[in-house]
């Protein structure tokens, strides 16, 4: 009997049919697959909330992970939101939104942000409170402070090099930089509420190196797919030698070029 | 002032990272009081072996749905599913020579994923809307309504 409590039905069947459902959206419009795809993303959707239904957090490391997913979701979601609500109040052509929600997008932004400090400082839920869930919610929070950290350092950088009065980006981000930098040193001076310094390291040098090594991974492997993508190229054959026209066809070409080029019509 | 007057910008950006990664390690070597840097090391290699292995049978997949008449499939199909089955079978046999030992490893790399994403997201975002907001010195050629700014004119010396 299938059980959507197991993890390899209800949730790594489900990422697979997602890969699936994404190769059949790049077919031609024509092809049969495509008309799968709605079912496919269906059918993968379902079992992964039985699954999430079935199991509580804690179980494995799968329920674990979608508890973790689902309590992001908000201030994920907010922060979205508000840069999207900022960039189409802006004053550029491309912004239909009224001019005086623009400050509130940024605050929404930002509002995500000292979200995730909250739930720093707050009891967790069950699912996130101990065990595999404990780790992965800690990970979460330490990859999203680490990326934060360098990628502002990295984005305000640049705008301060490139100059052209881009002073007040390269100020925003290095206030982004500095409020992921004071979260890190709370976290790995004093710990949060549920867990306690010590734990936060066993967290960074454990699952943040795993991590590291994860995203060169897969950098690697996005290299040896374009690879793979060249040596398939370049063992094609050479193209057929293409027979010239016939009379016949060329002049219907002549009649093709020579209507929509609008010349020779009246001969 | 140009970019192209500042040098090799990304020289000194690249050095501004590489020191801010020292900084955070240093730190938490300094709070925790060290670790095993051959086990973390080690720990790197097997996120990468198993991250490449997944993200192989990702494509693979995705190639699998995607894959038409007129596609040189076979270099992909059969590339990929070799490098997927190395990395996977790499990263079975360190950590305890079955797939389910994968589970909490693969678990730990998507919720990595999508943490690094929000906050890349967060910041392009931010970005996004703040560049889209610059106020711009008022143009006089753009209020000449004839032309609509586009004029074109000799100037004598």
């Amino acid at each position: 009997m299938l059980n959507p409590a197991d993890p390899a039905l209800g949730f790594w069947i489900p990422l697979g049919l997602f890969c699936l459902a994404f190769g059949f959206w790049l077919t031609d419009k024509e092809d049969f697959r495509r008309r799968c795809l709605a079912p496919t993303v269906l059918v993968a959707t379902v079992l992964i909330v039985a699954h999430g239904a079935k199991t509580r957090g804690g179980d494995a490391a799968e329920t674990a992970l979608l508890a973790v997913l689902f309590h992001m979701l908000g201030p994920v979601a907010l922060m979205a939101a508000g840069t999207l609500i900022a960039t189409f109040a802006g004053p550029s052509p491309v912004g239909p939104l009224p001019r005086g929600l623009r400050p509130f997008g940024f605050i929404m932004a930002i509002g995500g942000i000292f979200w995730i400090g909250w739930m720093l400082i707050s009891e967790p839920p069950t699912a996130t409170a101990h065990g595999i869930g404990e780790t992965i919610w800690g990970a979460w929070v330490l990859v999203f402070l680490c990326t934060l950290i360098l990628i502002s350092a990295m984005a305000g950088s640049f705008c301060v090099m490139m100059g052209e009065q881009r002073h007040k980006e390269a100020l925003v981000l290095a206030g982004l930089a500095l409020a992921g930098s004071l979260m890190f040193l709370q976290l790995v001076e004093d710990g949060s509420a549920d867990l306690l310094a010590s734990g936060w390291h066993d967290i960074y040098w454990n699952e943040i190196t795993f991590i590291f090594g994860g995203i060169i991974g897969l950098i690697l492997a996005a290299i040896a797919f374009i690879g793979l993508v060249y040596i398939a190229e370049k063992r094609a054959p050479d193209p057929d030698v293409v027979a010239p026209l016939t009379e016949a066809e060329k002049a219907v070409v002549d009649a093709v070029l020579r209507e929509h080029l609008g010349i020779g019509g009246e001969e | 002032m140009a970019a192209e007057d500042k040098g090799p910008w990304w020289r000194l950006i690249g050095l501004l990272l590489l020191l801010i990664l020292a900084g955070m390690d240093l730190l938490v070597w300094q709070l925790s009081g060290g670790t095993d840097v051959p086990a973390a090391f080690e720990n790197m290699l097997l996120g990468a072996a198993l991250a490449f292995g997944l993200a192989s049978l990702a494509l693979l997949l995705v190639t699998l749905g995607a894959v038409h008449r007129h596609a040189r499939w076979r270099e992909q199909v059969f590339g990929l599913a070799l490098f997927a089955g190395l990395g996977l079978s790499y990263a079975a046999n360190e950590m305890g020579d079955s797939i389910d030992a994968l589970r909490p490893g693969a678990g730990m790399l998507l919720a990595g994923l999508s943490a690094a994403l929000a906050a890349t997201g967060l910041i392009f975002g931010l970005l996004l809307a703040l560049v889209t907001g610059r106020e711009h010195v008022p143009d006089p050629l753009h209020d000449l309504q004839s032309t609509g700014g586009d004029v074109s004119m000799d100037i004598e010396d």
